[in-house]
């Protein structure tokens, strides 16, 4: 038997490792050949030097407008419209006496990194784009870097912790000096995360555990890895919950541990539904962490609609709002402008995501400003890498990032709280540690009294 | 102490898991129907009884009180119409259809709803619990979800076995010829079995929408496995079997979980391949003849 299973498998392993050598050398060939022929493509039009598709800067735009993360995507048809108003989208940009319209093609990614991975290969190979701009969660974000830094197209991701990205293409988080020429990114990492939560946490009295709710999948495990620690530094104590399958029906042995080394801070990274029954639980079984601040779940408005008024108190984190004091570098429409104009154009209440999207297509518009040629796709990148501006998130500088073509958002820290005007809650900001220049909205109050 | 809590809180979120198996467990038990849209459906009802609520203000307890009908009633057009089409042609042709109307419902939901994730609100419900000595708190919510549980499924068990429409049913499943040749309309009772099935859903999709949030991508993501796991643990075509398989699947997966919470879901699926292991016909299950 054990003979046979031996002779079986190393006739097997080795064609297979063989031709998938072969695969990889074929897909390697491919992809430079077609990269050659963009660079033919776009050198023959460059040479022509008439009007046509030359004079036209091709963005494609990659955002989970259906499925599971739609929520992150729910302001971006609003975005959109607002950028294509705006001057230099509309009038279009001079490079070198030259002025090139804008074309943006926007796909879908239907929350799935699958598709994510197709349309941008699709963007990239079919529709010869100059740049591809995504956003929401590394299941968006990293198949999409991944594919334009293989077929060497520019690409900016947001709405991405950078521990995520970097890891996604390839890189060490932990020795970030790998540069993917071609990807750059703005949001932050765990190191806001925790600036934003530790000085929460200091000002509510607790016995200084913090209760880990941390799944086993991608966040889940970066925040075991990378935030434990952090947590630790700041001088609290973790009891960490385990790493539990996504989409659990039942947290009660979990919320027992918890109430048991009588845990007085929560912190999480799960997916919404998983949330939602175990902070039902809590309540039922009588766990009421002193202060619990959350990620990955209650960013927006809609989140908060399941719960309702369980989520009076519970503190995340927040890269844009009407209160930050930014301004758009294309119109100069103020963060609180924007936000009032989305809630009177679409009815529903303002998401943090519109912010970031705009400025993707902020920080695309600084980087064309320093080309020569924007369908130079070294060149371009190299611009993206190199941006530096104030717009509608804030100061950004990508050259002084944790990696490079990383910028920074400074977050602050936010309550949820009950809303005197048409929305039933909003998010209020209680802590401004790490970005000095947002005004406090409220008082900082215990979740649970 | 911790482990009887955990086996308490299994039993308790059994009865979700038992009263989700029930529509499955009668729809393959009577029409040899494997609904692979079974946790869609579910999800369906969810949204009709929040728009139940929405429109009726009625609390969204007793919602199903409009729902149940509704589904019963779309349940038997459905069975009438697509699912006897398919019927006609092969058991195999009901998966396919089945997995298809499930892809269907999804984007026809996600369209209509958006994805964004609702709840059926009970106010403060929700958070009431009580507790037996120091450790062992009990939610009431669980416990009414398992008490429909039981009752309907006992209350269908007895239906089947002592009314004159239960007789029926069980005819046609056991010989759908012999049943044909006394002159039964064997559509109309699989139409029936049908209505009795939705209903369950209905209220199994409700108890859902209380008890967690939904979206409309939840029922086949996590919904569906748990009701066939409860099925195949139970026996098929058994609805004892059913409340038996529900409840053991729960108690497993949450001794795994007092273990490492990384071992909740692992639990329960040893569980299930374990049975399959020792008695593939399941637990309350009728042997194989052949």
């Amino acid at each position: 038997m054990d003979r046979q299973e031996t002779d079986q498998s190393s006739p097997v392993e080795q064609p297979i490792s063989r031709r998938s050598l072969l695969k990889g050398v074929g897909a390697g060939t491919l992809a430079v050949s077609a990269g050659g022929l963009i660079a033919a493509c776009s050198s023959g039009i460059k040479g022509s030097g008439g009007s046509g598709s030359s004079g036209t800067i091709n963005i494609g735009f990659i955002t989970p407008l259906t499925g599971d993360l739609a929520g992150f995507a729910s302001g971006d048809q609003f975005v959109l419209n607002q950028i294509k108003q705006s001057a230099v989208y509309k009038n279009g940009i001079k490079i070198g006496g030259k002025t090139y319209k804008f074309k943006i093609n926007v796909q879908d990614s239907q929350s799935s990194p699958t598709t994510a991975a197709q349309v941008a290969q699709q963007l990239v190979l079919s529709d010869h784009v100059d740049m591809v701009l995504t956003t929401s969660t590394p299941e968006t974000t990293n198949p999409v870097a991944a594919a334009c830094q293989r077929l060497k197209t520019p690409c900016l991701s947001t709405v991405v912790p950078w521990e995520s990205w970097y890891a996604g293409l390839g890189g060490d988080p932990l020795k970030p000096t790998t540069d993917f020429a071609y990807c750059s990114m703005f949001f932050f990492g765990l190191k806001e995360f925790i600036g934003t939560f530790s000085p929460i946490w200091n000002r509510i009295h607790t016995d200084k555990v913090v209760a880990c709710q941390y799944p086993n999948d991608a966040d889940g495990n970066a925040f075991r890895g990378g935030f434990e620690p952090l947590i630790r530094a700041a001088g609290y104590k973790v009891v960490d919950g385990g790493a539990y399958t996504d989409l659990s029906t039942n947290f009660t042995s979990m919320i027992s541990e918890f109430k048991n080394k009588d845990c007085q801070v929560f912190s999480n990274c799960p997916l919404p539904p998983d949330f939602n029954v175990f902070w039902k639980q809590a309540v039922q079984q009588g766990f009421k962490p002193k202060i619990a601040t959350v990620a990955k779940v209650l960013l927006f408005p809609a989140d908060t609609v399941a719960l309702g008024p369980l989520v009076n108190n519970i503190a995340t984190d927040s890269w844009w709002g009407p209160y930050m004091p930014n301004k758009s570098s294309l119109t100069g429409i103020s963060a609180s402008g924007l936000a009032n104009l989305y809630q009177s154009t679409t009815g529903n209440q303002w998401v943090q995501s519109i912010g970031s999207s705009y400025s993707l297509f902020e920080v695309a518009a600084e980087a064309l400003k320093s080309v020569s040629d924007p369908h130079d796709h070294a060149e371009v990148a190299h611009a993206l890498h190199n941006v530096n501006y104030t717009g509608m998130c804030g100061p950004l500088n990508f050259a002084a990032g944790p990696a490079p073509g990383v910028g920074i958002i400074d977050p602050v820290g936010v309550q949820w709280k009950k809303s005197s005007g048409k929305y039933p809650f909003e998010m209020v900001v209680v802590d401004n540690s790490l970005n000095k220049s947002v005004p406090i909205g409220a008082n900082l109050e215990p979740t649970n009294a | 102490m911790v482990w009887v809590s955990a086996i308490v809180q299994g039993i308790l979120v059994g009865g979700l898991f038992a009263l989700f198996a029930c529509g499955l467990s009668l729809m393959f038990g009577v029409m040899n129907v494997i609904n692979l849209a079974h946790g869609d459906l579910a999800v369906i009802a969810a949204y009709l009884a929040l728009g139940a609520v929405t429109v009726t203000h009625v609390p969204a307890i007793w919602s199903f009180v409009i729902v149940v009908p509704i589904f019963a009633g779309g349940g038997y057009l459905l069975q009438r119409t697509l699912l006897q089409a398919a019927l006609n042609r092969s058991v195999l042709t009901t998966l396919l259809v089945t997995f298809g109307l499930s892809v269907v419902i999804e984007n026809g939901l996600q369209q209509f709803f958006s994805a964004n994730s609702r709840a059926l609100n009970i106010g403060n419900l929700i958070t009431e619990s009580f507790s037996i000595g120091s450790q062992i708190t009990i939610a009431y919510l669980d416990l009414g979800i398992l008490v429909v549980a039981v009752v309907v499924l006992l209350g269908l068990q007895f239906f089947l076995s002592s009314s004159r429409h239960g007789r029926l049913i069980r005819a046609v499943a056991d010989d759908r010829e012999a049943a044909q040749i006394a002159g039964v309309s064997y559509r109309h009772v699989f139409g029936i079995a049908a209505a009795i099935a939705f209903g369950t859903v209905a209220l199994a999709g409700i108890a859902f929408g209380m008890y967690q949030q939904f979206d409309p991508t939840i029922g086949t993501d996590q919904l569906l496995l748990f009701a066939f796991e409860a099925v195949v643990v139970g026996g098929l075509g058994s609805l004892w079997g059913t409340l038996a398989g529900g409840v053991l699947l729960g108690v497993a997966q949450q001794l795994g979980a007092v273990y490492n919470a990384a071992d909740q879901m692992l639990a329960g699926q040893l569980f299930f391949l374990l049975v399959l292991l020792i008695r593939p016909s399941g637990i309350f299950g009728r042997k194989e003849t052949a």
